[in-house]
């Protein structure tokens, strides 16, 4: 969804408004936003040089209740002064008093570091905010009781952290280090390592003092004055960092925004932000907001979160950034600023990269469970417009043997952007319409964001404004914004009662014109305000105990996605899984649903950006993400929408969209030729499902994401750290997109350790090689890893729903040695009977020219059972010398044939690969099946 | 998802050999479901080959549930083949061939049920009934056809003719065209003479009065005041009573002069084209929008009697009966305003005594000759005739070239095969929605009107799908958008009619015009051939029913 709407609503405001904003709409607008020069604190933290602050040192350590608590004293020293907070300098208590800190340790290697003010000599009655409801409720259950400290002389405090790893507390100056254990340990993280740990805090305003912060036409109040904190972080034994999205960028690692080698640019910036038409390579801020960050590098890989919801800005310093005589190697030095809050931060050990993945899942959670549907493709479009146009895109599907699971409804679907009402000229019947579709097994989603509009005869305005449940501006009133329906107000989701409240607006009672097919889309929750400073929520607006919107920005949208997300589990009485897609986002939102990257263009760079963003979210816990496909604004050519569908459909999160203003682009629309080619694109992610659905399982249980760089499955292969083009699907699926305009042939590199299947041909390749290979419309590059086993499906339907009984087709890529292992994980692709147990996962081993399938589901893991009828019936092997004609199957013994087939039942697919037919062994039975 | 009970799995396959019951009706042999009769030949053999030629199967390899050939040969009665087709019998309705990915999906897609035979869903058999409202919505659309299949023939012989008649009046119009300009040419040549000759006079006059001037001046000084001017007015006098008589002389043809320029302009106002249904006069627009287009012909070659001679020969072959031939067949509702259009006609027809050109030209032979015996001194009168007849044949002169190229304009457009879309160049079709009144002006515009303001929907692009669609294009462009453009696709009906204006896409329009010239025969003949078929598959017993 975009900011501006073609028919602008009843008030005469708001077409000045639409005209003023009319004249943003060429393209992202850098005056719009603020840099780091024109945001104070920012500026403040950036300029200045290593170890020129007077430092704090390291007092009174002691254990308690199982942690290492101590003070940070300051150094007698005066502060510095700067040109923006000169008031620091004149001797206010604030610089003198110290800082309580503690150091917890939770188990799998992960160390927590809090620093806070000392209540009992604040001077204020303002307390920093402490964000809530992130980490794992069930995170402290999982705190090592720290029992003994050692000493290195009076200078340290060292500590068990992990197996193998230390937590060391410096005294002074006060540092953080995270090293292996024993003599001489070697670092893997720092904090404060280059003495940049600066920690504003709170005081009384004196009476010449201003606060005030002026940004364009927008004044921010500041009524507590500077509070901000920074420090850095250095990761040791790197080669490169990545992570903290969301930011758009054709590079998967973190480049250096400071130092030697580095033109003049901004930070990494943290704060969630509406930016029409974002840039596809900026360090800007866009919707989202992770302050997690991974290193990499041969020997170890480990993590960085800084829980915190302010705005963020982060330097990541090239090499000398320090001393240029002397550049660091080896490791990757970063800086971290917040505009306030408190330092709640975890250290990750690793030491390989999938460990850093799951320390950072046992904080902030994985990914929910989605529904099978969820898995397939969605059909979107700003708008659908009324209920012909939904039955004529639905018949178009089926007209043309294309599947889809999900059609969408933006705005224009609610009454005057009303949220949870229709507009009952164009959707007359609502529930019929959702009933049509779910009789061919299909779902719908309808829009619903957090503006609401002010409207007295509204129910859900009056009953807002009767509880007191908005955001209120800094003068205590009801905060007033605009957005889509014009003047509107703002739920306060960092309120439990409100989130209830919220929640309950989704039961099939209270959504008239809903049904249980009907799932949600949250946008616009960054929050979107479209008149207030760079379109968000005026920082100075109050929460819930007096917090500031300031504190919460990132947060809001994380709250408000939750808040749906658990709306529709009560709708389903907890037992249907929840469907919410999100566009802003903060650590955790993973628990919550699906996102996507927002308001992308229909350009060549656009499709090849949304490869290291995706790659980034899902390093940082977001596995069910996605672009647009085919761009939101603009109308792409035929061919970059072809490229689009082929590369969208190994997205996680795969669905189609466009801005109102575009041209129809349905997938037949486009003649013959390109139909097929995006039905064949389609197909290809419906075949996949089973193997996307298993992995959606390990991303719900491990952490580590479905889509991934290849240096996740590949750590010590040095070609693929800074990847972006390529990507992993699991561990098994190699994927390269085609970025440019009728390019002809691709390089690309498959990583070493590994052959790799050419899946259109069965052509093998090596690996640790770049292959320069022709291109062809038909496809993307992909390869399947040998030693790799991918379940498929290879009949379609209307929909996946249709799917769950068709038999499976096994795909063995075999390795040197003719081994090669897969797993299949099936439930009922909508419940929560998971959690007791109602699944079937197997693994199917080869070796010895034997394929077995094996139980691999624990037998404590419940009572409830899950079964089904599918079969497996058909069995393509890559990598058999030929010469097999027979199979037998056990038990049964009975025997099938083997024969020549193709790799896919497209027409013109060559035969190139063994093939069993019909083996027609169940997939929940133990069996295994020799080759003769 | 429903939890089965595990069914043995070698049971699986035998169980399509089963002959499985959903709805009323009943399972073909294995080796026959989804085929259609006409192919049941193409599967007798043991050996089969795919119909891609790309591989052969056994007998037991069709409809295994196995996907043999890519092209679907071997399963078109399973989903096994992603690109195979299931073929329902639908008995008393219409056959139907179906995607295998219909084939046992849980959802009812042929009306016998025959794509469910698994029994994931027990699918009634509604052949019956759909068959019988097929039948009478088939009857209907026959009905229709058959209706506008007679009005379009007529349509399509009135459309004919008027092209022809278009044609020929565009002949004819370009050889008066080159007639009259030669006569111009010649008038010019006069006026400039008589210019140069007044000019000469003018200044031989005012050299004379200067040596008046002087004379006078020293006969005063010499106080003679005897003589007289008497002389010089008495030669303007002559002149004045010669034009007098030769004014009177050409009384008849410079009558005829004006009242053939009233008649042709009638002819104008009305073009003999316009038929029934909305009419648009978009009369006026068009001659203001040629008038720009005057100097096309300007290059002409003058040489005007032999061109007369060819002109001659042209119309009195061609064009006179056919134009009275198609004048009769209009409508007597407009049969009025066809009177004037036929008379006026007549008028510039030569099948009369004789065209207005003919007398145009002898009247202005007749000054020009008149002219010539005449010399100087500049007779003023004979002298502003010839100018207000040059004048006067000047604009006839453009007002035929407008006429010319807004002809050959609407002449230079594709009709159609019979230009059976002849009579929509002047007239546009209009549809009213909501506030809004769409107008649809084929080979023209299409526009949108809302109270005053009206948009502009596109201008005239082509014909698409062979005669089915008009499509506008390049209208008014849309904020933050494309430029508008409309299809509008036809499709048979016994009026003309425009409805269904919608906007799928932002700022691209649909639209639907029903119109007799879409009825056409082949269509007929298919609809008739669908519904015998529907009534064959239908038993006699349903058919009292």
């Amino acid at each position: 969804m975009g900011r501006l709407n073609r028919r602008s609503p009843d008030a005469l405001i708001f077409l000045i408004l639409f005209v003023f904003l009319a004249s943003l709409t060429s393209a992202w607008k850098r005056d719009e936003f603020r840099s780091c020069r024109q945001t104070p604190f920012c500026k403040r933290a950036r300029g200045r040089a290593p170890n020129s602050l007077p430092s704090f040192s390291v007092a009174d350590v002691s254990l308690s209740d199982g942690a290492v608590s101590a003070r940070l004293v300051p150094a007698p020293a005066l502060r510095q002064v700067t040109d923006d907070d000169p008031s620091a300098a004149d001797g206010d208590d604030a610089s003198s008093r110290s800082l309580l800190l503690r150091l917890s340790v939770y188990r799998g290697g992960i160390l927590r570091l809090e620093i806070d003010e000392d209540p009992s000599s604040a001077p204020t009655t303002k307390r920093r905010f402490r964000l809530p409801d992130v980490l794992l409720p069930d995170l402290d259950d999982r705190r090592l009781w720290l029992s003994r400290l050692s000493s290195d002389g009076a200078s340290a405090t060292s500590f068990y952290l992990a197996d193998g790893f230390e937590g060391v507390l410096r005294h002074d100056p006060f540092q953080i280090v995270v090293r292996r254990a024993g003599s001489g340990g070697e670092p893997v993280l720092s904090l404060n390592s280059h003495g940049l740990f600066d920690f504003e805090q709170l005081r009384a305003k004196k009476d010449d003092e201003n606060w005030e912060e002026n940004f364009r036409s927008h004044t921010d109040s500041r009524p507590h004055g500077p509070q901000s904190i920074s420090f850095d972080v250095s990761f040791h034994g790197a080669d490169f960092v990545y992570g903290i999205p969301e930011h758009a960028s054709t590079s998967l690692s973190l480049r250096p925004t400071r130092g030697p080698g580095v033109d003049e640019s901004e930070p990494y910036r943290l704060f969630n932000l509406d930016v029409f038409e974002y840039l596809h390579d900026s360090p800007f801020g866009i919707y989202g907001s992770i302050p997690f960050m991974l290193s990499h590098g041969t020997r170890l890989t480990s993590g960085f979160f800084w829980l915190n919801a302010a705005e963020m800005q982060i330097d990541v310093l090239a090499p000398g950034w320090d001393d240029p005589a002397a550049p660091n190697a080896g490791r990757v030095d970063t800086f971290w600023m917040s505009e306030a809050g408190v330092v709640d931060a975890f250290f990750f050990v690793g030491p390989g990269p999938k460990d850093v993945l799951r320390q950072y899942a046992s904080v902030t959670g994985t990914q929910a469970m989605p529904q099978e549907f969820a898995v397939a493709y969605h059909q979107c479009r700003w708008n659908y417009r009324d209920e012909e146009d939904v039955a004529a895109v639905d018949a178009g599907f089926d007209e043309h043997d294309i599947p889809y699971d999900v059609l969408w409804l933006d705005i224009e679907h609610a009454d005057g952007k009303r949220y949870f009402t229709w507009d009952r000229v164009l959707f007359p019947n609502p529930e019929e319409m959702q009933k049509k579709l779910a009789a061919k097994g299909r779902h719908m989603v309808t829009i619903v964001d957090p503006h609401i509009k002010r409207d007295d005869s509204f129910y859900l305005h009056k009953e807002a404004t009767e509880k007191g449940y908005y955001v209120k501006d800094a003068s205590g009133k009801d905060f007033d914004g605009w957005c889509w329906p014009g003047s509107s107000s703002y739920p306060d989701m960092l309120n439990p009662e409100i989130r209830e409240w919220w929640a309950e607006k989704f039961s099939l009672k209270e959504y008239v014109g809903s049904t249980p097919s009907l799932y949600i889309w949250n946008d616009m929750n960054e929050p979107s305000v479209f008149n207030g400073p760079e379109v968000t929520m005026p920082r100075d607006a109050i929460h819930m105990g007096g917090v500031e919107h300031r504190e919460l920005h990132n947060a809001y949208g994380y709250y408000f996605h939750m808040a749906t997300s658990n709306g529709l589990l009560k709708r389903g009485n907890g037992k249907d899984r929840p469907f919410v897609l999100s566009r802003a986002i903060f650590a955790g939102s993973q628990r919550y649903g699906a996102i996507w990257t927002g308001d992308n263009s229909a350009d060549w760079d656009h499709l090849r950006v949304s490869v290291p963003m995706i790659l980034n979210l899902g390093l940082a816990g977001m596995s069910f993400s996605g672009a647009d496909v085919g761009g939101f604004f603009g109308n792409p050519e035929n061919d970059l929408l072809v490229r689009w569908y082929q590369l969208g459909a190994y997205y996680p999160f795969f669905r189609a969209h466009a801005h109102h203003d575009t041209k129809r682009r349905e997938p037949w629309l486009f003649g013959e030729q390109n139909t097929a080619l995006m039905r064949e694109a389609i197909h290809t992610r419906y075949s996949l499902l089973p193997y996307y659905y298993t992995l959606f399982r390990e991303a719900a249980v491990t952490g580590i994401p479905v889509m991934r760089p290849l240096w996740l499955e590949f750590p010590s292969d040095k070609e693929t750290y800074d990847n972006g083009e390529a990507f992993l699907v699991g561990s098994s699926l190699l994927v390269h997109g085609i970025y440019e305009k009728d390019q002809k042939s691709a390089s690309i590199y498959l990583p070493a350790g590994a052959s790799w299947y050419n899946l259109r041909n069965g052509v093998k390749f090596d690996g640790g090689v770049s292959h320069k290979l022709a291109v062809s419309e038909d496809s993307i590059p992909s390869f399947q890893r040998a030693g790799t086993i991918i379940p498929r499906k290879d009949r379609f339907r209307r929909s996946s729903t249709q799917m769950v009984n068709d038999p499976y087709t096994l795909v063995i890529a075999l390795n040197g040695s003719l081994a090669a292992e897969g797993e299949l994980y099936i439930d009922d692709g909508k419940s929560y009977d998971f959690e007791q147990g109602a699944y079937i996962h197997r693994r199917f081993i080869f070796a010895d020219r034997k394929l077995t399938s094996i139980d691999i589901r624990p037998s404590n893991v419940g009572d409830k059972k899950f079964s089904t009828d599918c079969t497996v019936e058909r069995i393509i092997l890559l990598g058999l010398p030929s010469g097999a004609k027979k199979a037998v199957v056990e038990p049964g013994n009975h025997e099938t044939n083997i024969e020549l087939g193709p790799l896919t039942l497209r027409r013109a697919s060559p035969p190139v690969a063994l093939t069993i037919r019909k083996p027609n062994v169940c997939v929940v039975d133990d069996w295994c099946l020799r080759i003769l | 998802m429903r939890t089965h009970l595990l069914l043995p799995v070698y049971l699986a396959i035998s169980c399509l050999c089963l002959s499985w019951i959903s709805g009323l009706a009943s399972l073909p042999p294995r080796e026959l479901l989804g085929i259609a009769p006409e192919d049941e030949n193409f599967y007798k053999s043991d050996v089969i080959k795919c119909k891609d030629g790309s591989k052969k199967f056994t007998k037991q390899q069709l409809n295994d549930d196995f996907c043999d050939c890519q092209d679907g040969t071997d399963e078109p009665g399973t989903s096994a083949c992603p690109e195979g087709k299931f073929f329902c019998r639908n008995a008393g309705h219409i056959p139907q061939m179906i995607y295998s990915s219909r084939v046992n999906d849980g959802i009812c897609d042929c009306c016998d049920g025959s794509d469910e035979y698994k029994g994931n869903v027990n699918c009634p058999n509604t052949c019956w009934e759909a068959g019988k409202a097929v039948c009478e919505k088939l009857k209907k659309k026959i009905a229709t056809h058959q209706d506008g299949l007679i009005i379009r023939k007529r349509e399509v012989e009135k459309a004919k003719q008027a092209f022809a008649k278009d044609e020929e009046e565009l002949s004819k119009l370009k050889s008066e065209e080159k007639i009259l300009k030669g006569l111009v040419d010649k008038l010019r040549e006069h006026k400039e003479q008589i210019e140069k000759a007044e000019e000469e006079e003018r200044l031989r006059k005012e050299e004379e009065k200067k040596q008046k001037d002087a004379e006078r001046q020293s006969t005063e000084q010499n106080k003679s005041l005897e003589e007289s001017p008497l002389d010089h007015s008495e030669g303007i006098h002559d002149t004045l009573l010669e034009k007098t008589s030769q004014l009177d002389k050409m009384d008849i043809g410079h009558e005829s002069v004006d009242q053939l320029e009233k008649e042709y302009n009638s002819g104008i106002d009305l073009p003999a084209d316009h038929t029934v249904g909305q009419v648009v006069d978009d009369h006026h627009d068009f001659i203001r929008s040629d008038h720009g287009s005057d100097d096309t012909n300007d290059e002409l070659p003058s040489g005007h009697s032999t061109d007369q001679h060819v002109y001659e020969d042209k119309t009195t072959t061609n064009a006179g009966p056919n134009y009275e031939t198609g004048a009769k067949e209009i409508d007597s509702d407009h049969a009025a305003e066809m009177e004037k259009g036929s008379e006026s006609a007549d008028d510039l027809t030569p099948s009369g005594s004789s065209s207005w050109v003919d007398k145009i030209q002898q009247t202005i032979q007749n000054i020009l000759q008149a002219f010539n015996f005449f010399k100087s001194p500049v007779d003023i009168s004979e002298a502003s005739r010839i100018k207000k007849e040059y004048n006067d044949a000047n604009s006839k002169l453009s007002k035929l070239r407008s006429r010319i190229s807004s002809l050959a304009e609407k002449l230079k457009h594709d009709f159609g095969k019979d230009k059976e879309f002849y009579s929509f160049y002047d007239r546009c079709f209009e549809n009213k929605q909501n506030k809004y009144v769409y107008k649809v002006c084929p080979f023209k515009k299409a526009s949108q009107v809302e109270d005053h303001s009206t948009t502009q929907l596109g201008n005239w692009e082509k014909f698409d799908e062979s005669y089915r669609v008009m499509q506008f294009s390049n209208g008014d462009r849309c904020w933050n958008g494309p430029d508008r453009s409309l299809k509008v696709r036809l499709r048979c009906g016994v009026k003309d009619e425009l409805a269904d204006v919608d906007e799928p896409s932002r700022c691209e329009y649909v639209a639907i015009l029903s119109t007799p010239i879409l009825c056409l025969e082949d269509k007929l003949k298919e609809l008739q051939q669908k519904l015998e078929d529907l009534n064959k598959s239908q038993p006699s017993k349903h058919d009292e029913l």
